[in-house]
């Protein structure tokens, strides 16, 4: 980054909006949303332009004043008239001679804006020291500062067995197990705590948790969503790349970097390719995308759009996107800086076809280039070949009715006999010589099915004399459609025979339609009523079919067989072909204004970066982003861990650190946070470590009653923050209770592409109450989340998640009282207590709360749990007793809740 | 045990003060309007797929006239370009009904009978050529983001009248082209989400339970309740611990109004109790028009009982094929997919007349868009949202009357142009809503179901 000085001496340029405040304040954006959409772009509606100084000083202002006032003939906007305030400015400024400022589309940013804290270099102080002996690290003594200055103290330690859980749920998203909380309740040793943590981080389950989290950041799911909703198939990958990215404490720059490039840095020793830095930018390429688009420019750009606002929040937590359609209206971040990003986005491949009703998705790879193409091409032959045996079937399927079709007529008439007159299709065709098993297909297609067909509308209301006839002027049409098309067809040949040789680019291939002839359309179609009988079907081929079929078959055997086995593939980004980006004004990619040099933002970077000369410039924007001159990308990330173990953020909005965004409430605390996970080497899990090592971590959940008066919201943290149980705790944790989640790791549950031809049952997600994997292995269908993530506010995952909403609803309790899972956990836990013979019922009932609330039982639940079940009404079955106390405990707000 | 009647004790001592005020001022509880509304509750019958408005309720005489010629002017992009053709003129004749004299098209027989209390839009506008944008922005305004359903925006406005029930229900919506997103709250709270009643794809006859996880079937009633009371208990004890937390409390009474909906809730769902005369108007004596005639009774059933945006959908699937999607063979199509809900919707607004619910209920039809006037693959025609036709009919809608106008020939709409947005902030004006009040903030904006743009259509109010 520049030197501020230098930055500001540049950005004091004055701004366009100190230039000319009303116009830009009032004018510009009627002028923009009201007006531009028609009067705008390369043919703008009667001529009239008003995007620019010269069209609209061609207009004369009393017709335009009075197309807005709705007085004349014209009435502008024709839906219906702008507010009286706009038309007042909108009047104005046409009568004051339509001035248009000298520089549009800008660049320029205020002085006051790149001030803003969340832009400055890492500030790192020192803490005052805590004299009261609370503190355990500098962390604590930057909470303690502030809350000894607003006269508040830190809550007292939580108890043991509440700690346990909060920490084990918290780093693994389970409960602790019964042995794990005896182990931890009787270790008295000072690093009993630090045990725990170090045992939890080094679980798989811990990755299992914390990848979730980071990919709610990521909007991860496993299909398009929006428009066809088709599936991502290898979304799995990238999945499982940042579960075992948390895992291994894969250095958080290194994982910035590969999300965005990692397709660009130098493969591993033993590969071909960089496998995980592929698979790792499914980031970039699992957006939400609405491929049956028709605009495919817009769309292109949807997706470029998509990216930038995901790549902003997530690394940089800002809202970048904004600036698509005009200057940022409250950060610093010009359309120039949004084109500048869009261009590498752009110049980056992420459909493998774009054109087509339904765009197609690109996969890459994940082998080198020899052994994918190997594969593509041995598949395609294979493929080709399949298509000579079905030309040979459809060829004979022709010959087949142009045997049949000079009887036409007469089998007509004959089906009528089968279906209308009840004969049997043999009957009906005895003694004439016809065919009984076409006369059967006649009958089938002819007979009238309850639709609405006019093309045999003649047909059914001839009356039985007139059939023949009817018949053969049907047939005639048959006739004629048939002559009509080889004509065309051969007329067709012959121009392009002539064009060809006279070295033109040859007429279009006339086209038929199916509804030009509906009635052809369905008689020569392949399952019409001269479709050949299934059974001993290539009996009745020509020899030469026969034999040909025969060759052509082996042959495609031979290629199957030579069909390597398919490459694994991921949904990535690739380099694509370099664009030259231009501005689009208003965001439409038909208006195109000032080229963009491939760079950063100017507020980050600064003004004097070099553009990048080669390729898209991922890889520059990625390097610059784990780089030490990016000052967002450190604090963003450590307030993200914060949150995610303290419930809420130092920054709350830990997507929007802007203008709109929320501001720390330990500045501090946060630099210093962000310094030390530099210095740490990106370590995630040294972060972990620190924070969890706070007092603060493990102080009681409930609030004094001085912190309920001066601190309700808990931002000077001085009692930690009850939260509930994410879906995943809740589903995976009940499932781990009653010992029967799967441990299983990474992998697909779902196969196919999944097409617009899916109807209904198809498109929905598996139901995780069928499955018993942990809820992160599960396929995200965008368009269908199962309702268990829709009821207990999983989000939606099309946007960057910053955090769960956490609701209060009457159909999540019904759920709890209804639903078939929850009643198979907690029977489940009851059949394993009753069928512990060694066990009374005290003792079960202690077990059960020790389960399912990792708490001991207080005397006071076991009394009431004792009459519970003995006084249980209307059965004296013992199974439907303990499920119901089980149903409750796994109901109550003390499992719902982490203390 | 927790009843009302101890809650009630218990804030005479002093306790309970937060569950009192959750109850009162839930997300759900009734609301204010911004203005004096002219209809308390909206049924909205989609027709997924896309009428086509030339052959229902937008005559065009010259496109008969100009049949097989090709488009004089222009044409937009359309969704298959390649097998577009010349124009094509409607197999169906119109004839003029009522007092108002306005004309439906043969396809609508029974409804052409309620044309003095609809007001047709014939100007509508949407902004995608392909289903999937298009369905989610009538849904939801936006064709590209996820955006929060348009009854979430009436409940998040309004509130519901009957809390025992869902505010929002779609009853068999389609899961493509959007699916959930098309009744979801999005970053609207979840209460305002819509619950579904079963989906497209699951026909009413053989539909077990309408709603998820509204009944118990190993436990009685009594039983249940004994549950609760431990369930309750168990809370109360947690909740004294911490001092009464607000959120505790309401997770508390989340637990007592789900026990009240459940044993209410499966009434509302239970058509048994309809006569076989209610049946019959409705279609349900006839197999090829009781399913759609269920969902149509079924909206019935929940507009009388308080729910605030009721949705029936007709939908692509089983025995409904692509719907009104007629790429080709229009006839055929039509004629199949407009005898299914013909009879069930007359049946509907005769039904909400008779039991005077019509006069405060705002009844909205529409597709995704309308469809082309030229052909496609010769007897079919494409996607078009450059001008189609929906209707609206009910409280505060002026009867007998057609709102906007197309070109000659049905393709775009030039007179009172009405965007999806208008139609959103005329729904939200007559349910006494202003669209550029209601908002919400969220990614650092104020939102609205409107995005920035709609006009209420005046000219179509009573």
């Amino acid at each position: 980054m520049l030197p501020l000085e230098m930055r500001l001496t540049w950005l004091m340029c004055a701004p366009l909006l100190a230039q000319d405040p009303v116009f830009e304040t009032k004018v510009r954006p009627v002028l923009a949303e009201k007006c531009q959409g028609c009067h705008g772009g390369k043919t703008p509606m009667g001529g009239i332009d008003l995007t620019s100084a010269a069209g609209t000083s061609k207009l004369d202002p009393a017709r335009v004043i009075a197309a807005i006032r709705h007085e004349g003939r014209v009435k502008m906007p024709p839906n219906g008239r702008l507010p009286a305030g706009e038309i007042t400015a909108v009047s104005e400024w046409f009568q004051s001679g339509a001035k248009w400022p000298a520089a549009a589309g800008t660049g320029k940013i205020e002085r006051a804006d790149a001030g803003w804290w969340s832009f400055q270099p890492l500030q790192v102080v020192r803490p005052a020291a805590d004299p009261t002996g609370w503190a355990v690290n500098e962390a604590d003594q930057f909470l303690l500062g502030r809350m000894r200055a607003a006269g508040l103290k830190p809550a007292p330690p939580a108890d043991r067995a509440t700690l346990l859980r909060r920490v084990t749920f918290d780093l693994t998203g389970l409960p602790p197990t019964e042995a794990e909380i005896e182990a931890f309740l009787n270790d008295s040793s000072p690093s009993a705590f630090d045990t725990v943590v170090t045992r939890l981080l080094a679980s798989p389950r811990y990755g299992e948790h914390w990848g979730r989290h980071w990919l709610d950041v990521a909007r991860y799911a496993d299909s398009t969503g929006a428009d066809e909703d088709h599936r991502y198939p290898h979304a799995w990958r990238y999945r499982d790349y940042v579960i075992s990215a948390f895992n291994r404490d894969l250095p958080y720059d290194r994982f910035v970097i590969e999300q965005v490039a990692g397709d660009m840095q130098p493969p591993k020793s033993g590969e071909a390719v960089n496998v995980d830095g592929i698979v790792a930018t499914g980031f970039l390429a699992l957006g939400p995308k609405l491929i049956a688009e028709q605009d495919k420019k817009k769309m292109f750009y949807d997706i470029v759009d998509e990216q930038i606002e995901v790549t902003g929040k997530a690394f940089l937590g800002l809202t970048i996107a904004c600036a698509r359609c005009h200057d940022h209206k409250f950060d610093p971040i010009s359309t120039k800086d949004y084109y500048s990003l869009a261009s590498m986005f752009a110049s980056s491949k992420q459909l493998s076809k774009l054109e087509g009703t339904v765009s197609q998705l690109y996969f890459a790879p994940l082998v080198g280039k020899e052994i994918a193409d190997a594969w593509q091409k041995a598949k395609d032959a294979a493929d080709a070949k399949q298509k000579e045996i079905d030309a040979v079937a459809a060829s004979e399927q022709t010959r087949y009715r142009e045997k049949h079709a000079p009887r036409f007529a007469e089998y007509m008439v004959a089906a009528r006999a089968v279906y209308e007159g009840g004969q049997t299709a043999e009957q009906a065709a005895q003694g004439t010589g016809l065919d009984p098993w076409v006369v059967e297909q006649w009958s089938r297609y002819l007979k009238p099915t309850g639709e609405r067909r006019v093309y045999l509308e003649r047909w059914e209301q001839a009356l039985a004399a007139e059939r023949p006839a009817v018949a053969r002027e049907y047939y005639q049409q048959y006739l004629d459609t048939v002559r009509s098309r080889r004509e065309a067809r051969e007329k067709w040949e012959t121009l392009a025979a002539e064009a060809k040789a006279r070295g033109e680019q040859p007429p279009e291939m006339p086209k038929f339609l199916a509804g030009d002839d509906r009635f052809y359309t369905e008689v020569t179609a392949a399952g019409g009523p001269f479709k050949m009988p299934e059974k001993d079907r290539e009996s009745l081929y020509r020899e030469e079919s026969r034999t040909k079929l025969v060759t052509l078959r082996a042959e495609w055997e031979t290629l199957k067989k030579a069909i390597p086995a398919e490459p694994p593939l991921a949904c990535a980004v690739t380099e694509g072909d370099r664009i030259d980006q231009r501005v689009f004004i208003r965001g439409n990619p038909e208006a195109q204004g000032d080229p963009v040099e491939k760079r950063l933002p100017t507020v980050l970077a600064g003004v004097d970066q070099a553009p990048v000369a080669q390729g898209s410039g991922r890889r520059e924007l990625a390097e610059w982003l784990a780089g030490p001159r990016s000052p967002l990308t450190a604090r963003v990330m450590v307030n993200r861990i914060w949150q995610w173990h303290f419930g809420e953020g130092l920054v709350r909005t830990p997507n929007n650190f802007g203008k709109l965004g929320d501001k720390p409430s330990h500045p501090e605390l946060l630099d210093w946070l962000a310094d030390r996970f530099i210095a740490s080497g990106w370590s995630v899990k040294e972060m972990h470590r620190l924070l969890l090592r706070t007092a603060a971590y493990r102080m009681s959940s409930i609030p004094s009653a001085e912190a309920r008066e001066k601190d309700p919201d808990n931002r000077l943290v001085s009692h930690f923050q009850r939260r509930r149980l994410a879906v995943e705790e809740m589903r995976d944790g009940l499932l781990a209770i009653d010992g029967t989640l799967d441990p299983r790791m990474g992998g697909t549950l779902q196969s196919g592409m999944g097409t617009d031809k899916e109807f209904a049952e198809d498109r929905k997600s598996i139901d995780p109450d069928t499955q018993p994997r942990r809820l992160v292995y599960l396929p995200l269908r965008r368009s269908n989340l199962p309702s268990l993530l829709n009821l207990f506010d999983f989000g939606d995952a099309t946007t960057s998640t910053e955090s769960r909403t956490q609701t209060n609803v009457a159909p999540q309790a019904l759920y709890m009282m209804n639903g078939g899972f929850v009643a198979g956990r907690a029977r489940a836990i009851a059949v394993r207590l009753l069928g512990d013979k060694t066990l009374d019922d005290e003792a079960r009932i202690r077990k059960a709360h020790l389960a399912v609330l990792a708490t001991p039982a207080r005397e006071e639940f076991v009394r009431a749990a004792t009459a519970y079940v003995e006084r249980f009404p209307g059965t004296a079955d013992r199974t439907a007793a303990w499920t119901s106390l089980c149903r409750a405990l796994i109901s109550s707000n003390e499992f719902l809740y982490v203390d | 045990m927790l009843t009302r009647r101890y809650v009630l004790q218990r804030a005479a001592c002093g306790f309970g003060m937060f569950s009192l005020r959750a109850m009162a001022a839930g997300p759900l509880a009734p609301k204010q309007p911004h203005f004096t509304p002219r209809a308390k509750r909206v049924i909205f019958l989609f027709m997924h797929g896309g009428p086509s408005h030339m052959d229902t309720f937008d005559p065009k005489p010259l496109l008969d006239r100009d049949h097989g010629k090709p488009l004089p002017f222009k044409r937009p992009l359309t969704f298959a370009e390649g097998s577009t053709g010349g124009l094509l003129k409607s197999p169906w004749k119109f004839r003029q009904h009522g007092q108002s004299g306005l004309p439906v098209s043969e396809l609508f027989p029974n409804v052409a009978r309620h044309v003095d209390d609809m007001c047709i839009l014939r100007s509508m506008v949407g902004d995608s050529v392909a289903h999937g944008g298009a369905v989610l922005q009538l849904h939801t305004g936006s064709n590209t983001f996820t955006r929060p359903g348009m009854g979430a925006w009436f409940v998040y406005g309004l509130g519901t009248e009957n809390q025992n029930l869902p505010a929002y229900i779609t009853v068999k919506p389609g899961l493509s082209h959007g699916g959930a997103k098309n009744w979801s709250s999005a970053f609207l709270p979840a209460a305002y989400q819509g619950t579904s009643v079963a989906h497209g794809g699951i026909l009413a006859k053989d539909l077990k339970e309408p709603v998820e996880f509204l009944s118990n079937k190993e436990l009685s009633p009594e039983q249940q309740r004994y549950e609760l009371d431990m369930i309750q208990k168990m809370n109360r004890w947690a909740a004294d611990r911490r001092a009464n937390d607000p959120e505790l409390e309401a997770r508390i009474e989340q637990f007592e109004l789900a026990f009240r909906m459940q044993t209410q809730a499966p009434e509302a769902f239970d058509i048994s109790r309809e006569t076989d005369a209610t049946r019959r108007i409705y279609g349900m004596d006839d197999p090829f028009t009781y399913d759609f005639g269920w969902q149509c009774l079924m909206a019935r059933r929940l507009a009388e009982r308080g729910v605030r945006f009721i949705q029936i959908n007709h939908e692509y699937g089983p025995g409904n094929e692509v719907g009104w999607d007629a790429h080709s063979e229009l006839i055929r199509l039509h004629t199949r997919t407009a005898k299914m809900v013909d009879k069930p919707i007359s049946g509907l607004l005769t039904d909400l007349k008779a039991r005077g619910l019509l006069q405060d209920t705002l009844v909205v039809w529409s597709g995704e868009f309308g469809r082309t006037p030229i052909a496609q693959a010769g007897d079919g025609r494409d996607h078009n949202p450059y001008g189609y036709s929906a209707w609206m009919a009910g409280g505060g809608v002026k009867g007998g009357t057609a709102y906007g106008a197309t070109d000659d020939y049905g393709y775009y709409s030039v007179v009172d142009r009405m965007h999806i947005h208008d139609l959103h902030a005329t729904m939200l004006h007559l349910m006494g809503l202003d669209h550029e009040r209601l908002t919400w903030f969220h990614g650092g904006r104020n939102h609205r179901l409107t995005d920035v743009a709609g006009v209420v259509a005046k000219k179509a109010l009573a």
